[in-house]
């Protein structure tokens, strides 16, 4: 995934100058240990980092999928620093974003644990006492759709995403988006939803339509404006051509609100889909970058009313750290939360981290009043799925 | 006519009162040789009681200035709005009020008129735009709502005093009457059934009332849930249902949503066409409004958070909405109003002034209003029915003020802005403190935009 993100970009110096790493106290990095995880049955990867202090705090960090070279750069970068020095990672590390996200992850959590408080009280405190949350579905078919849809409405969610089907060449326009709204018509229904959405009886699901960057823009702003009044509540990812001129089209000609950016890694691109006003609602990925870097795309996004709701396809401990976020930020709209079907998925997640915060209460998760993240992380569970340690 | 002597070559020295204590004074002095603008004196002693203008200027001078804050009963009206009236005195006797009241900020509003004391007393109440451009640009940081506020209430007293001198209304002076008739208005409503919609489409018709502003039923987040979406647009669609087609509504927003969200309704209610809608998104960022007005066919009005002229270019020149709503409270007064409705004008952009303090600023504002070939309809925070806080403006004002006739507010007749507040009245409502303007809240407890 890096190397697909990054291989057209310079790689830029630091701008940050390194500072002198700091004395040898306790506070300074003594080991980082690396677990590139997959789950048995999605086949879903992400990298959890550990970090231990010379005084022996322990601090755990998620990132996206990286390579052993990924961890050891991360390894790097993070020995003898102190964990108050995220400005200094986010650009060191600024050519691998799974790491910069894993060891900014790790450094908040080693904060909390060493002053005692939960990270969103490092973050500034927050902002509301609850996180909403989007349950990520797995599956491409309304049949495959209908139970893992099902459990998640028992789990306490009330806000899910449905993929578009994939168009080939041969599906006629009509047809095609006939498709797609007897998809989402469905979905609807299966919860109880009226299928048009213009009753208010049991309308409290809501439905994001992922199109996971298949189309072009122009597919995009018809299928944009055909279900524009169908009260989705956003459009996600369109299209993958993020230029002004293919996202201006979207834009002006329908009222769907846009939600772009799970593999935008650096701020000005998001600032610049601010600028040309091509995006509702930012989406930044918690894999891909750190929650300082996110405060600072929110912190932009803010000043043209856009909500920030961070893509997540990864594991339950940057699930536990982008509710800290979701806590910080006074324009976050929803937390998205990987939904797998498969059992032996779902015991890996559970078994990772005590205090799993992957369900929801009538379709928000609870702030933990807890230090750190206010997870437990097992570490035979990380051998136990680990592909490999570094 | 006294007036002329006021105007006239009076040559009497007592006329030209001196500089008070504190005012501006001296010729600019380096103090230091580094080129620095902190290091300099203030150049040259402007206005209060300055000669310069001794030549061309009147003998007519403000002696003093007084600051009221007037605290309702809070059932009668919201505590966070004790009104703040400004009073100017002459040598001459003429006095001006003028009105300077800022939401959740009566304390500050009242700091900062007495802040501008020492360029208004002692100074010639004729050089109104003079005096305007002393507050606003000679205060440095420009305007923000405070300081907009407190230009606003001292230069509709000084518009008063002006009036006053040339005996005729404020609204003559800016060459009114356009409609000898009056001033269109609206009041505020609610209605949240059809059968109240109803009920208030006859009240409405029965006191000659044409036009009414409603909320929406919800507080928006910058992306919002179906429920809510679908609340807003069948709120309207019923609201159209019960007050029929000759009835104007507006809906103010009141900056609740995002463009975003902003954009899906406008695209929604187009079939219901309001009056206006009102402060589709936070005002802070024209080209993000820009997204969405672009997507309306509804008229689109929004100003009331901005001050001076100068907050209104982009809205504007960018074509972003069809109704600019500047306050007269905040904006800068009558001048500032005034300019504000010229570069509409000619753009083709209809004024609806926003108003929703006391009873002197809205009384300022008609004469603005009867002046202004693009004007729409003046907003007014009362109902069709009037209650006691009207009760409480009658005892102020002498008359039952910002009352609509027929559909209009009568025109004021009387010189200056034409009334005279009583002083023994607003004794009677003490000023209780600041209290500030009240928050709310979303679901999970995160602050919401009201």
């Amino acid at each position: 995934m890096r190397q697909k993100i990054w291989s057209h970009l310079p790689t830029f110096a630091p701008q940050v100058p390194a500072p002198q790493a700091a004395a040898a106290d306790g506070l300074s990095i003594a080991t980082v240990r690396g677990w590139r995880l997959r789950e048995p049955s999605s086949g879903r990867r992400y990298t959890v980092l550990r970090l231990t202090t010379r005084g022996g705090l322990v601090g755990y960090g998620e990132g996206a999928p990286a390579t052993a070279a990924d961890i050891a750069e991360a390894k790097a970068a993070a020995l003898g620093r102190r964990p108050n020095e995220t400005e200094f990672i986010r650009h060191r590390l600024a050519a691998t974003p799974a790491m910069e996200a894993a060891v900014n992850c790790a450094f908040l959590d080693l904060q909390g644990k060493r002053t005692k408080t939960p990270v969103y009280q490092f973050l500034g405190g927050p902002t509301r006492f609850k996180a909403r949350v989007l349950a990520h579905l797995e599956g491409q078919s309304e049949d495959a759709l209908a139970a893992p849809l099902q459990q998640a409405v028992r789990q306490g969610f009330k806000a899910f995403t449905v993929p578009i089907p994939g168009r080939d060449s041969l599906w006629r326009m009509q047809a095609y988006v006939d498709a797609v709204r007897a998809r989402v018509a469905r979905v609807r229904s299966l919860v109880g939803v009226d299928p048009v959405g213009v009753n208010l009886a049991g309308a409290d699901m809501d439905f994001v339509l992922d199109a996971a960057g298949t189309l072009t823009p122009g597919d995009a702003a018809l299928l944009a404006t055909a279900l524009e009044k169908n009260r989705l509540m956003w459009f996600d990812e369109p299209t993958s051509v993020l230029t002004n001129d293919g996202l201006a089209r979207i834009a002006e000609e329908s009222v769907m609100p846009i939600g772009l950016g799970r593999s935008v890694t650096d701020i000005a691109t998001f600032q610049n889909l601010l600028r040309w006003g091509s995006i509702d609602l930012l989406r930044p990925s918690l894999g891909l970058n750190s929650i300082s870097k996110i405060k600072r795309m929110a912190a932009i996004a803010e000043t043209h009313y856009v909500a920030v709701a961070p893509y997540h396809d990864g594991g339950p401990i940057a699930t536990a750290a982008g509710i800290h976020l979701a806590a910080s930020l006074p324009n976050f709209f929803i937390q998205q939360i990987p939904f797998p079907t498969a059992e032996r998925d779902r015991a890996m997640r559970a078994e990772l981290t005590s205090g799993n915060q992957e369900t929801a209460k009538d379709g928000f998760a609870p702030l933990r009043n807890l230090p750190g993240f206010g997870i437990e992380v097992d570490e035979r569970a990380l051998d136990r799925y680990s592909e490999e340690t570094v | 006519m006294r007036r002329r002597e006021m105007l006239g070559a009076l040559a009497a020295a007592g006329a030209l009162r001196g500089s008070p204590a504190g005012a501006l004074r001296g010729s600019p002095v380096r103090k230091s040789g580094i080129g620095c603008g902190c290091a300099f004196e203030p150049a040259a002693a402007i206005p209060p009681g300055s000669d310069v203008f001794k030549d061309v200027g009147s003998k007519l001078r403000i002696t003093d200035m007084k600051v009221f804050g007037v605290t309702l009963d809070e059932k009668i009206a919201r505590a966070d709005r004790p009104y703040v009236f400004v009073k100017l005195e002459t040598n001459q006797g003429v006095v001006g009020w003028g009105e300077a009241t800022l939401e959740g900020k009566a304390g500050a509003a009242m700091a900062c008129v007495n802040d501008l004391r020492d360029f208004i007393v002692g100074s010639d109440p004729m050089q109104s735009e003079h005096l305007y451009q002393l507050m606003y640009i000679g205060s440095f940081y420009r305007g923000g709502p405070v300081l907009g506020s407190a230009i606003s209430g001292i230069d509709q007293a000084i518009w008063d005093i002006r009036g006053k001198v040339f005996g005729m209304p404020v609204y003559e002076l800016l060459g009114g009457p356009v409609d000898p008739r009056g001033v269109r208005g609206y009041y505020h409503a609610a209605a949240w059934t059809l059968e109240e919609a109803r009920a208030l489409r006859d009240r409405t018709r029965q006191a000659g009332v044409t036009a009414l502003k409603f909320q929406l039923p919800d507080l928006l987040e910058w992306v919002e849930t179906g429920r809510k979406l679908t609340r807003a647009v069948k709120h309207m669609e019923m609201l159209r249902e019960g007050l029929g087609p000759d009835i104007d509504f507006a809906v103010d927003f009141h900056a609740r949503p995002s463009p975003t969200v902003a954009a899906i309704i406008l695209r929604e209610i187009e079939p219901f066409h309001l009056f206006f809608a009102e402060e589709i998104c936070p005002p802070e960022n024209m080209r993000a409004m820009q997204r969405a007005a672009r997507k309306s066919t509804t008229p689109l009005a929004t100003g009331e958070r901005l001050i001076a002229a100068y907050g209104f270019n982009d809205l504007i020149d960018l074509g972003i909405v069809d109704v600019l709503q500047p306050d007269i409270a905040h904006v800068g007064g009558i001048t500032a109003l005034w300019k504000v409705a010229a570069a509409a004008d000619a753009a083709g952009i209809r004024m609806a002034p926003h108003a929703c303090e006391g009873p002197v600023g809205g009384i300022a504002s008609l004469h603005v209003d009867a002046a202004i070939p693009n004007f729409l309809a003046q907003e007014i925070c009362g109902l069709v029915e009037a209650g006691e806080m009207n009760r409480v403006w009658e005892d102020l004002m002498g008359f039952s003020a910002m009352r609509m006739v027929g559909g209009q507010y009568p025109l004021p007749t009387k010189p200056g802005l034409g009334f005279e507040v009583s002083e023994a009245a607003l004794k009677k409502y003490p000023f209780q403190g600041t209290r500030p303007f009240p928050p709310a809240f979303h679901e999970d407890g995160s602050l919401a935009s009201l």
